[in-house]
């Protein structure tokens, strides 16, 4: 398989040192997302039982990918961080689903136990006859226990995050704010001292919510990791695609939708316009 | 043999899908409590829990599957809530087989069983199971020992369900033990009452030693009065199986292919129970599907309090000889039955039962369980009967916990 670039690392080093845009970052990232998808899919299909373990590499590299994403993500952060929890390159339609910014963890059980569910109803008879069927079907004893612990972990620690964001968020109307919006209103300071005055006030504010980001990504990049070693190669694989699949394909739909609603909107106002 | 089975299974599989859309909704809507104020003859309905406690969830499913005098030992790092009940649950499919080598002078007729409890596509965990082979001890009446096996799943908040896991087979082995001859029934409608009434001191404020865990609810009226639990427990002795239940967890014999429910849910819109709650004064009124009260969607419980006396903790007693043809007993929460039929259920489980005496599967290298001599090998079947059903309920969109006990019921295996 072809490493040519861009490839998510390499653009990340260049990006960064030549002050891109992360939306173009992203662009990039997702290629090499369409890409993996296609190595993910064509390898659960060709490698046998033996082979299992050469499905290792790829399952590592897909993880990275996603290593690098957060890395990125973290690099851009300390630039804007209230770009990162608005972020314009996803599509309304994405936005709707956002937890901070990102996906929710716990929706990685979700998206186990639907790609496991599909494959179980599949192969239910094989399974019911103690065959292996070596997919998410085939989940263990002991894998669905660990499965199981690990949710409710992700669970109280997405809970925990979301009070903090709450906290967090709360500070919004907090004395210094209030004080200062209507000294503002009431105009007893010059512009620039006003402007100093407020970007002040906002610093911590913006300080607070980066942690809490850094904290919502980490946990998403620890409960993809936890899953992963969990599953078999053979498993991980199945998983992967799906969780590809999945996030390649709403961002597509999104922005069609986008597209097609941004249509409507010219259309409209040509037609009030010629009206 | 096999290709039979698979074909009655593949019809009931179908009859069944077409089955699920509504009941899978309903039942799940079913086991959350509504939001309103609710005001009937003199008393003040509490609002119920509101869902926003402070409090982490519980873990709630342990088993205790080993012989009474480790059962206090486990009991004890239980109840200080430290110990990871996961570590617990992995042992219990391998346990049995273990503890019946060991000491198989104690525990002469060791049941086999399987557990599967997780919490799915839910964020609470509420359901509870409680596993006690052997549970009343050495008692003359039974030389070969009885069994327990309890289903519990809550509503409201975890604690109720989770002090039944604790508590109910300790009171069922205190009534045994006083009952002297009286019925299997008044024995086990003593329990559910005496278990119901400890639940209800908790919530009263009497903090009581089972008030120990820290739930999302906190234990506070008059939330806590809001909280209850359904419950299945089966007593399996020698020759006989006793189930005894409230709410819409069920019990499932399997015998001879044939799926015999041994018990019936209690729905609000079951005419017998419709009638005996408007005798009693209360009304059962649709809010998302039959409700007491507009509130609770089951019409028997344990805890519940404040849905008293239209709901109450009687439960209903079977008794079911046991035959040569009996395969296995399945206790679930509705996470299992609200999308598989007793049918369904009772075919994956035979299936897994009967094709686990020693498979050679060309596709199975990798096979992480071993499969030994014919009697642990039915103990991984029952292991893997509940993993499968939990699996199956999972992949058809099941979005309540799924708790699933299985229990081996041939003779000589």
């Amino acid at each position: 398989m072809s490493t040519s670039p861009p490839q998510s690392l390499t653009y990340l080093t260049h990006a960064i040192n030549e002050g891109d845009t992360f939306e173009r970052f992203f662009e990039c990232w997702l290629v090499e997302q369409n890409k993996h998808l296609d190595e993910l899919v064509s390898a659960s299909k060709e490698v046998d039982a033996a082979d299992r373990g050469a499905l290792r590499p790829l399952v590592k590299r897909v993880v990275q990918h996603y290593e690098h994403y957060y890395v990125a993500k973290a690099r851009w952060a300390t630039a804007d961080i209230l770009a990162m929890l608005s972020p314009s390159w996803r599509s309304s339609l994405e936005d709707a689903f956002l937890w901070i910014g990102g996906w929710r963890p716990s929706m990685a059980f979700h998206l186990l136990y639907s790609k496991s569910g599909l494959q179980l109803e599949a192969r239910l008879h094989e399974l019911m006859q103690g065959l292996r069927t070596g997919d998410l079907s085939d989940l263990s004893a002991a894998q669905l226990q660990q499965v199981d612990a690990l949710q409710k972990e992700t669970i109280r620690k997405e809970q925990e995050v979301t009070e903090k964001q709450a906290e967090q968020q709360e500070t919004v109307a907090d004395t210094s704010m209030v004080e200062l919006a209507l000294a503002m209103t009431e105009g007893v300071d010059a512009p620039d001292e006003g402007q100093s005055r407020v970007d002040a006030a906002l610093a911590p504010k913006q300080d607070g919510l980066a942690v809490i980001l850094r904290m919502a990504d980490q946990l998403r990049l620890d409960t993809l990791k936890k899953v992963i070693d969990i599953l078999t190669p053979t498993q991980a694989v199945h998983y992967l695609i799906a969780a590809a699949a999945l996030h390649l394909r709403i961002h597509e739909w999104g922005k069609k939708r986008d597209a097609r609603v941004a249509q409507n909107v010219t259309t409209h106002n040509i037609e009030e316009d010629s009206a | 043999m096999a290709g039979m089975c698979c074909e009655v299974n593949l019809a009931e599989t179908e009859t069944s899908a077409t089955v699920q859309p509504s009941s899978r909704s309903a039942r799940r809507r079913g086991m959350e409590i509504h939001q309103f104020k609710f005001v009937h003859s003199d008393s003040a309905v509490a609002p119920p829990h509101s869902g926003s406690g402070k409090r982490k969830r519980q873990k709630f499913d342990a088993v205790v599957p080993v012989l009474p005098l480790r059962e206090s030992e486990i009991r004890r790092d239980q109840l200080s809530g430290e110990v990871e009940p996961e570590a617990k649950q992995l042992r219990v499919s391998v346990q049995p087989a273990a503890a019946a080598e060991t000491k198989p002078e104690v525990a002469p007729d060791y049941p086999k069983f399987g557990m599967t409890s997780v919490c799915g596509r839910r964020r609470d965990m509420e359901d509870a199971v409680a596993i006690h082979p052997s549970f009343s001890g050495p008692n003359p009446n039974f030389p070969d020992g009885m069994h327990f096996f309890g289903v519990y799943d809550g509503h409201g908040c975890s604690h109720v369900a989770t002090t039944c896991r604790d508590r109910m087979h300790e009171i069922v082995k205190e009534e045994l033990e006083a009952a002297g001859s009286s019925s299997w029934e008044r024995t086990m409608c003593e329990s559910f009452l005496k278990m119901d009434k400890e639940v209800g001191s908790c919530s009263s404020g009497r903090v009581g030693s089972c008030c120990a865990s820290a739930c999302r609810c906190e234990l506070q009226t008059p939330q806590c009065d809001a909280v209850g639990s359904t419950a299945v427990v089966a007593v399996v002795t020698p020759d006989k199986i006793i189930v005894s239940n409230c709410g819409d967890s069920r019990a499932v014999l399997c015998r001879n292919g044939v799926a015999i429910p041994l018990s019936v849910d209690h729905k609000p819109d079951r005419p017998d129970e419709l009638n005996r709650i408007q005798e009693a004064g209360g009304r059962v009124i649709f809010w998302d599907g039959p409700r007491v009260l507009g509130v609770l969607a089951m019409s028997r419980a344990i805890g519940d309090n404040y849905l008293k006396p239209f709901v109450i903790s009687e439960p209903e007693v079977t008794i079911t000889e046991r035959t040569a043809e009996d395969e296995c007993l399945i206790l679930a929460s509705d996470g299992l039955w609200d999308v598989v039929s007793n049918e369904t259920a009772c075919g994956v489980a035979r299936m897994c039962l009967q094709s686990r005496k020693p498979p050679s599967p060309p596709r199975s290298p990798g096979s992480d369980m071993t499969v030994t001599a014919a009697g642990e090998s039915s103990d991984k079947g029952c292991s893997d009967a509940s993993i499968l059903l939990t699996k199956l309920a999972l992949a058809r969109h099941s979005t309540d916990n799924v708790s699933v006990v299985v229990v081996d019921l041939r003779r000589g295996c």
